[in-house]
């Protein structure tokens, strides 16, 4: 620790601090605009000058660091003067034109302006001669504004690993801008919109959309991926024009992702369900013996070409009639079948509170166990693995994690896409010397910044890791203290004896000498860590992959939190815990889960889906339309007319996510606070009050009067204790078994998210739209030029199943024998191609044809 | 070659070399194959003296060697062992030089280097007053030895000096050396050598790297250049003794990519130097260990700032960084790396210190400046090249005895010392000793060692936006005070000399440049306002003539001052009406004189007079006129 006085304030901080540091934490403000606490010091923008007692220079606090005993003055006449000439300076060429610049008002240099400014100029007015750059679709770049101050080309290459943009030119003519003056493309975090202390970057949806000064801000939490992230978002007029990351804010310290800047913009969609919707079929009244209902004569009439149902129309109905309809459905098919023909399908994008409520509601208003979420297909495989492997409950994920690892071992994940801000940390980690090896068929970001690159080929990674384990075994490099404790040892060895380094390099594709390093790095770093992602939108990995990374952590004697696999949305967790057939039930009986509801033909005969798409988003959706045509009844909750909730006898119309009070919880565990930040246009209502409201028109009472009422009943029952099952950790050998080949389908189909989309509610959003709109089908040159595939052309990948038409993009990152797409939109249907597994990984093979 | 396995090889190697090179019965002409002497036709001359021998069966030794100083007067050469130096030596003379000197062993008077046209020759190069009065270190074996041939520098005792430090030296014992002798560092900065060498050493880290800063960049300063070109070993063998002293392992010598033939010796340097083993893995069968590199940095001035450098050697832009870490300092160097960055003239004198020892030095120069320093020695100056003199040396000394008086024998004014961040010093100043103190303490510095002479016909306004105009477009952009408090100073000057000058624009170019020189980020914006701050300094006046009398008294401005056709003197060859584009020169009754409602002083009838008669006056010469 080092003592000093700033501006006669005796402060304490640790050795190696900057001036500027020490003074910001104790609470001194000194002038900066170049100075960013994520960033190396760049000491560029010459205003953080102090002057240190004793040196005749002036000391440029961001860069210098403090040494014991010294005395610093931050506000000098002396220093006054220096700062006023920066500025005067600035402002030569930096143009005056906030009254049409979005940033006045919280603009850096017109606030250090209006602190040093002095009124006269002395010097000659010098623009540059760089017009606005409004090429891109979300970021608009204006040179003019740019004081250089190099914080968007910092953060774009030091902190984001991406570096699209640079320094173009020399001296005074400098600017700012993409390689070559091309069209920003980029990831779109627009990190460096928050960062610009000017006006010359910025959003563009929100252009001249209202003054800063006339925004309510409000705090609340990401709706996309597990990382919970802290979006505080300006509110005019009871609409979200913007949304931004404020510094030290939140889970993310203020970074946020495209998405979670740009997308909330979906609840603004136009296919936003407004009110009630009831379908009218001869089918309904006939086989339900429902009172035949009157036909109204406003109808709204559905795409033909998307209804099942040709004949149906859907009726927009009030609230009182849609659920008295939906109770007497609900009750007369739990009079003739029982109540367990009835199921609901909760989704890992509502609150806890609405999931606490469909539970509620099924177990104690139907009385049906049949309840699952969609965390089955991702988070639930995770929770069933960790289990097995280490026999505790709650896997422990700290989004941190990464920051003190030496070895960070990456299988076919690339988490920079699926939790970005865990994603920065992983490159932060990196920067900081771990030593980042990925396993990956694909160039991805976290291979660019790998220090080690296993491409391997496509859903090997069970054989990489198990040929991994052979090494350390073959040269001793695990515990040999922890594992003679733990169960299947034996087991394992007789497994990886098959496991020869020349044949895991057969199946992978590797050479053995890379096999050899990324084993022996991995195994001799003093901490070490694997991460990955499991998610219905991946083919590649499933329970298999994560037990057999499971056996790697327990075969190093490592801690089971050196497994990081976070949860994939932002309530995967809260989902997983509160939604779950066969957990903490007033009904000792295990009901039908999602894969039993979905895919089984007789399994039950109503189904309740709460704000989820499984007609779009999980695999072999022709298996689950054919079911769901076939249901009695079904009822669709969400906010918008989804694939499936076009399926449905009746629609209701929910609140988005910003429409509502309640918590998430994020891959951490950790439940944050969401914030009601707008009214719903019209009549949406919270899931949890639609559910209330049904259960009181079957005359039932939850005993739910307030939206605290459950959080109260949450924060009781949903803490878990993760002693409250504790059984011993033991490896489950796994063995690889590689995709079914065949002549017909030679290709495989690999499922991959892309950065700018989260799910398919993301694909509702104008602004990442603008960037990402439609399912592009990614493939390797060589193989392109064999089919006859152009860049942009169109082509037709169809599997045993059926076949689809994409756009293909002809790509260098893609390995041969293999093509990536992404499932996040509607159109592309890409699950009527894949196939039902389990849990388990499972590669579609395709052929793919160019379409003349 | 076969590599030296131990310290006696090279002994024996040395032995047999100091032998058979440069005997003493052999004639042998030393051409100057610098940039200079090749631009001015020194191949020609070589072509023409093998086509002379062969035809006259001489057998005649020629050495292409590296710059000998004085490139004024190119192409040059020297007749050893007689000594005879020949200047501005055409094809055409290359058969009188054969005949008279090296057939009948006298001086060809017509090719000798004379003062005058009236001044007897002086055939002895070490009698031209360019040369007596110059003390070569870093420039030993300039002019000497052919730079490509290795075996000329160690017939001439080169790599003495490792040979010294390897087999009887310590580490500490040569970082010592170089500490006593109070090397300072030749770059600009004068920082001592020792000093750094002991910083670099003193880090953490089992990586080092030593640097050789060959970005020389300003205008007119070639001594680098002249050492990478005409003795690159020498640059090799003091970095290498240097990472001797500081326990480095690698080197990197960053070099102008606008010196292809220094790019071209360096390599070939290192490759013989590696053949040889005298760098690379187990140097003289020792464990020392030492490989160079060659960076070629893309032509920016800035990166010869060591941080500038250091981001360019990485591959990254070249911007300065902030300090701290120093470049000595873990985190400073390259990716990371504790470095010694020195400048090149700096390594060159190194090996001299070590073989010589301290004292050796010590007793060149002044107390605080020891040894010699290099002047590209350039301007309004008779001889112009590059001189190697003793620090303490006058500046008179050096512009009216090496540099052989002002051209035309004018009028003295200023001298500009250390490149485009140096200062102008004023007549007065004449007799100042030349060492970095006393350089600095009229505010100008020793900088790389470039010196500018300007007569009373130099203009100092211009002077001064000339290399501020250098400055200000090789700033890099990062800092606001150098980006653009530079291109304003710029503007206030061209406002100045195109007579649109304002009051109080003086105040104005002062209080930015102190501020600039006080608040830019690295040493190029720090010492970038130097020459206005100087000329404004000593030459006020001229300033104050510029805005308020719009006059400039060197007459090298236009668009000031009242042009006039001095009637007396006219003869009215009417060329003055023929130059003037606007029409403002009028004939008139045999007499011709300028409608000043037409003039815009673009100075066209000025040069075009060929006696003189046009005038350019102050603004009150014309009213009296009127």
């Amino acid at each position: 620790m080092v003592t000093l006085t700033i501006d006669g304030k005796t402060i304490e901080v640790e050795e190696g601090t900057t001036i500027l540091e020490a003074a910001l934490k104790n609470g001194i403000r000194i002038p900066n605009l170049c100075y960013d606490r994520r960033l190396k010091p760049y000491g560029a923008c010459r205003l953080c000058v102090v002057e240190v007692e004793g040196q005749p220079r002036l000391f440029a606090s961001c860069s210098s660091p403090v040494t014991a005993g010294m005395a610093v003055k931050t506000d000098t006449p002396k220093l006054r003067k220096a700062r006023q000439t920066v500025l005067e300076l600035m402002l030569v060429h930096h143009p005056l034109d906030c009254p049409l610049c979005d940033k006045a008002g919280e603009c850096d240099l017109q606030d250090f302006a209006y602190d040093y400014g002095k009124p006269e100029a002395r010097f000659i007015r010098h623009r540059k001669k760089a017009p606005p750059d409004v090429r891109g679709p979300l970021v608009e770049l204006t040179a003019n504004r740019c004081i250089l101050c190099g914080k968007c080309v910092r953060l774009c290459d030091e902190h984001q690993g991406r570096g699209a943009l640079g320094f173009i030119g020399r001296g005074f003519p400098t600017v700012v801008q993409p390689a070559f003056g091309e069209i920003l493309e980029c990831d779109y975090c627009g990190q460096c919109i928050d960062a610009c202390p000017t006006g010359a970057l910025l959003s563009k949806p929100y252009k001249f959309k209202a003054r800063p000064w006339f925004l309510e801000e409000k705090d609340t939490i990401c709706p996309f991926c597990g990382c919970g992230c802290t979006l505080t978002l300006g509110i005019r007029d009871g609409e979200i024009l913007r949304s931004r990351g404020v510094e030290g804010i939140g889970q993310s310290k203020g970074n946020l992702c495209g998405r979670g800047r740009f997308g909330f913009d979906y609840i603004y969609s136009k296919n936003r369900l407004k009110t009630p919707l009831i379908r009218i079929t001869p089918r309904n009244s006939s086989k339900l013996g429902v009172k035949s209902l009157e036909l109204k004569d406003k109808f709204q009439s559905q795409d033909s070409s998307l209804n099942p149902h040709p004949s149906s129309f859907f009726r927009e109905a009030s609230w009182t009639e849609a659920l008295n309809y939906i109770s007497e459905n609900l009750r007369s098919i739990s009079e003739q079948h029982g109540p367990s023909s009835i199921g609901a399908i909760g989704p890992h994008r509502c609150t806890n509170e609405d999931n606490h409520m469909l539970q509620k509601f099924m177990k104690n208003i139907i009385g049906s166990n049949n309840i699952d979420s969609s965390a089955a297909f991702g988070y639930a495989v995770v929770e069933k693995a960790w289990e097995t492997a280490f026999g505790q409950k709650r896997h422990s994920i700290n989004l941190t994690s990464p920051l003190d690892k030496e070895a960070i071992l990456i299988v076919e994940s690339d988490l920079t896409v699926t939790h970005p801000v865990f994603g920065l940390n992983i490159l932060q980690a990196q920067r900081e010397g771990s030593k980042i090896i990925v396993a990956d068929s694909r160039e991805t970001k976290l291979t660019r910044h790998s220090s080690q690159q296993l491409g391997i080929k496509p859903g090997t990674g069970i054989a990489l890791l198990n040929g991994i384990m052979k090494i350390i075994m073959d040269q001793g490099l695990f515990n040999k203290e922890t594992i003679s404790g733990i169960a299947g040892f034996s087991a394992l060895q007789t497994l990886l004896n098959d496991y020869t380094p020349e044949k895991v390099c057969r199946i992978t594709g590797l050479t053995e000498a890379e096999l050899t390093a990324a084993s022996e790095t991995y195994a001799r770093a003093k901490s070490r860590m694997i991460s990955l992602t499991i998610s219905a939108s991946e083919n590649t990995k499933g329970m298999d992959t994560v037990l057999a990374a499971a056996n790697l952590i327990l075969l190093l004697g490592d801690d089971p939190g050196s497994l990081q696999i976070p949860a994939e949305y932002s309530n995967s967790f809260g989902a997983y815990h509160l939604l779950n057939g066969s957990n903490g039930l007033n009904n000792s009986s295990t009901g039908k889960d999602i894969f039993e509801m979905l895919y089984n033909p007789d399994s039950i005969r109503a189904l309740y889906i709460m704000g989820e798409d499984p007609a779009l988003n999980f695999p072999d959706t022709s298996s689950i339309i054919n079911k769901l045509t076939s249901l009695d009844f079904l009822v669709v909750q969400d906010i918008a007319l989804t694939e499936t909730a076009k399926l449905a006898h009746v629609v209701l119309p929910a609140s988005s996510w910003a429409e509502k009070d309640g918590t998430f919880t994020n891959a951490e565990g950790l439940i944050q606070q969401l914030q009601k930040v707008i009214d719903a246009a019209e009549q949406p209502l919270p899931d949890w009050r639609i559910l209330k409201d049904l259960a009181l028109s079957m005359g039932k009472d939850t005993g739910i009067r307030n939206i605290e009422d459950i959080t109260k009943a949450i924060t009781s029952s949903f803490i878990l204790h993760p002693s409250s099952f504790n059984s011993q950790p033991c490896f489950s050998p796994i063995n690889y078994s590689p995709a079914e080949k065949s002549d017909t389908y030679p290709m495989a189909l690999i499922l991959r998210d892309i950065l700018q989309h989260s799910g398919s509610m993301s694909s509702r959003s104008k602004s990442l739209d603008l960037v990402a709109s439609e399912a592009i089908l990614e493939i390797n040159e060589e193989d392109a030029k064999k089919l006859g595939i152009a860049d942009n052309s169109h082509v037709k990948v169809s599997s045993s199943r059926t076949s689809v038409y994409l756009k293909a993009r002809v790509s260098d990152e893609i390995p041969e024998g293999a093509v990536f797409v992404s499932l996040h939109f509607p159109h592309a249907k890409i699950n009527t191609l894949t196939s039902h597994s389990n849990g388990m990984p499972s590669i579609t093979m395709v052929k793919i044809e160019a379409v003349k | 070659m076969v590599r030296l396995k131990n310290i006696n090889e090279l002994k024996e190697l040395r032995k047999v070399l100091e032998k058979e090179t440069f005997k003493p019965d052999t004639m042998r002409a030393k051409v100057c194959c610098g940039t200079a002497c090749t631009a001015t036709g020194a191949y020609k001359v070589i072509d023409t003296f093998k086509s002379e021998a062969g035809k006259r069966d001489v057998s005649l030794e020629i050495v292409k060697t590296g710059c000998q100083g004085l490139c004024q007067k190119g192409p040059v050469l020297k007749i050893e062992p007689a000594d005879i130096f020949y200047q501005r030596t055409k094809p055409e003379n290359v058969q009188w030089i054969m005949g008279y000197t090296i057939l009948g062993g006298v001086p060809y008077r017509q090719g000798l280097y004379r003062d005058n046209f009236l001044s007897e020759p002086v055939p002895l190069m070490t009698e031209v007053p360019f040369y007596k009065k110059q003390l070569r270190i870093a420039l030993r074996n300039n002019g000497r030895i052919d730079p490509c041939n290795i075996n000329h520098y160690l017939a001439v005792g080169g790599y003495k000096a490792l040979e010294k430090a390897l087999s009887s030296m310590t580490p500490d014992d040569v970082l010592n050396e170089v500490d006593k002798a109070n090397l300072r560092g030749r770059g600009g900065a004068g920082f001592p050598a020792g000093r750094k060498w002991k910083h670099s050493k003193g880090a953490p880290g089992k990586i080092k790297f030593v640097i050789a800063n060959g970005d020389e960049g300003d205008p007119g300063a070639f001594m680098d250049r002249s050492i990478m070109e005409g003795d690159p070993h020498s640059l090799l063998e003091g970095m290498a003794l240097c990472a001797y002293a500081i326990g480095a392992q690698y080197g990197f010598i960053y070099v102008r990519h606008e010196y292809p033939l220094a790019v071209k010796n360096l390599g070939l340097a290192i490759k013989q130097a590696e053949e040889l083993g005298l760098i690379g893995e187990n140097i003289l069968g020792t464990d020392f260990k030492f490989t160079v590199d060659i960076r070629e940095g893309a032509g920016a001035f800035v990166c010869g700032e060591s941080t500038a450098l250091v981001a360019s050697i990485e591959g990254e832009r070249g911007f300065p960084r902030v300090r701290p870490p120093r470049l000595s300092e873990p985190g400073g160097g390259p990716w990371g790396f504790p470095s010694n960055l020195n400048n090149i003239e700096t390594y060159a004198c190194v090996p001299v210190i070590v073989e010589k020892g301290s004292g050796y030095f010590l007793a060149i120069g002044t107390k605080n400046s020891p040894g010699t320093k290099v002047f590209a020695l350039t301007g309004k100056v008779k001889n112009t090249g590059l001189v190697e003199v003793p620090m303490g040396i006058t500046l008179r000394e050096i512009i009216y005895e090496i540099g052989g008086g002002i051209l035309g024998d004018k009028k003295f004014k200023a001298v500009q010392t250390g490149g485009p961040s140096g200062g102008c010093i004023p007549e007065k100043y004449l007799d100042l000793s030349v060492d970095f103190d006393s350089l600095i303490s009229v505010g100008s510095m020793m900088g790389s060692g470039g010196m500018v002479v300007m007569d009373e016909e130099t203009c100092m306004v211009d002077v001064a936006k000339f290399f501020l105009s250098f400055t200000q477009s090789e700033s890099c952009g990062k800092c606001p005070p150098c980006r653009i408090g530079t291109s304003q100073m710029l503007d206030i000057l061209k406002r100045i000399t195109s007579g649109q000058g304002q009051e109080g624009d003086i105040e104005r170019l002062e209080d930015l440049g102190k501020k600039i020189v006080a608040g830019a980020l690295c040493g190029l914006g720090n010492s970038a306002p130097n020459p206005v701050l100087t000329t404004i300094k000593y030459f006020r006046e001229e300033y104050e003539e510029h805005i308020r009398d719009k006059y400039c008294r060197a007459k090298v401005c236009s668009g000031l001052g009242v042009y006039t056709i001095e009637h007396s003197e006219c003869f009215l060859c009417g060329l003055c009406k023929e130059a003037c584009a606007f029409g403002a020169v009028k004939e008139l009754r045999n007499k011709f004189f300028i409608d000043q409602d037409y003039c815009t002083k673009c100075k066209a009838c000025y040069t075009a007079c060929p006696i003189g008669a046009v005038k350019v006056g102050k603004k009150e010469r014309y009213s009296v006129q009127r």
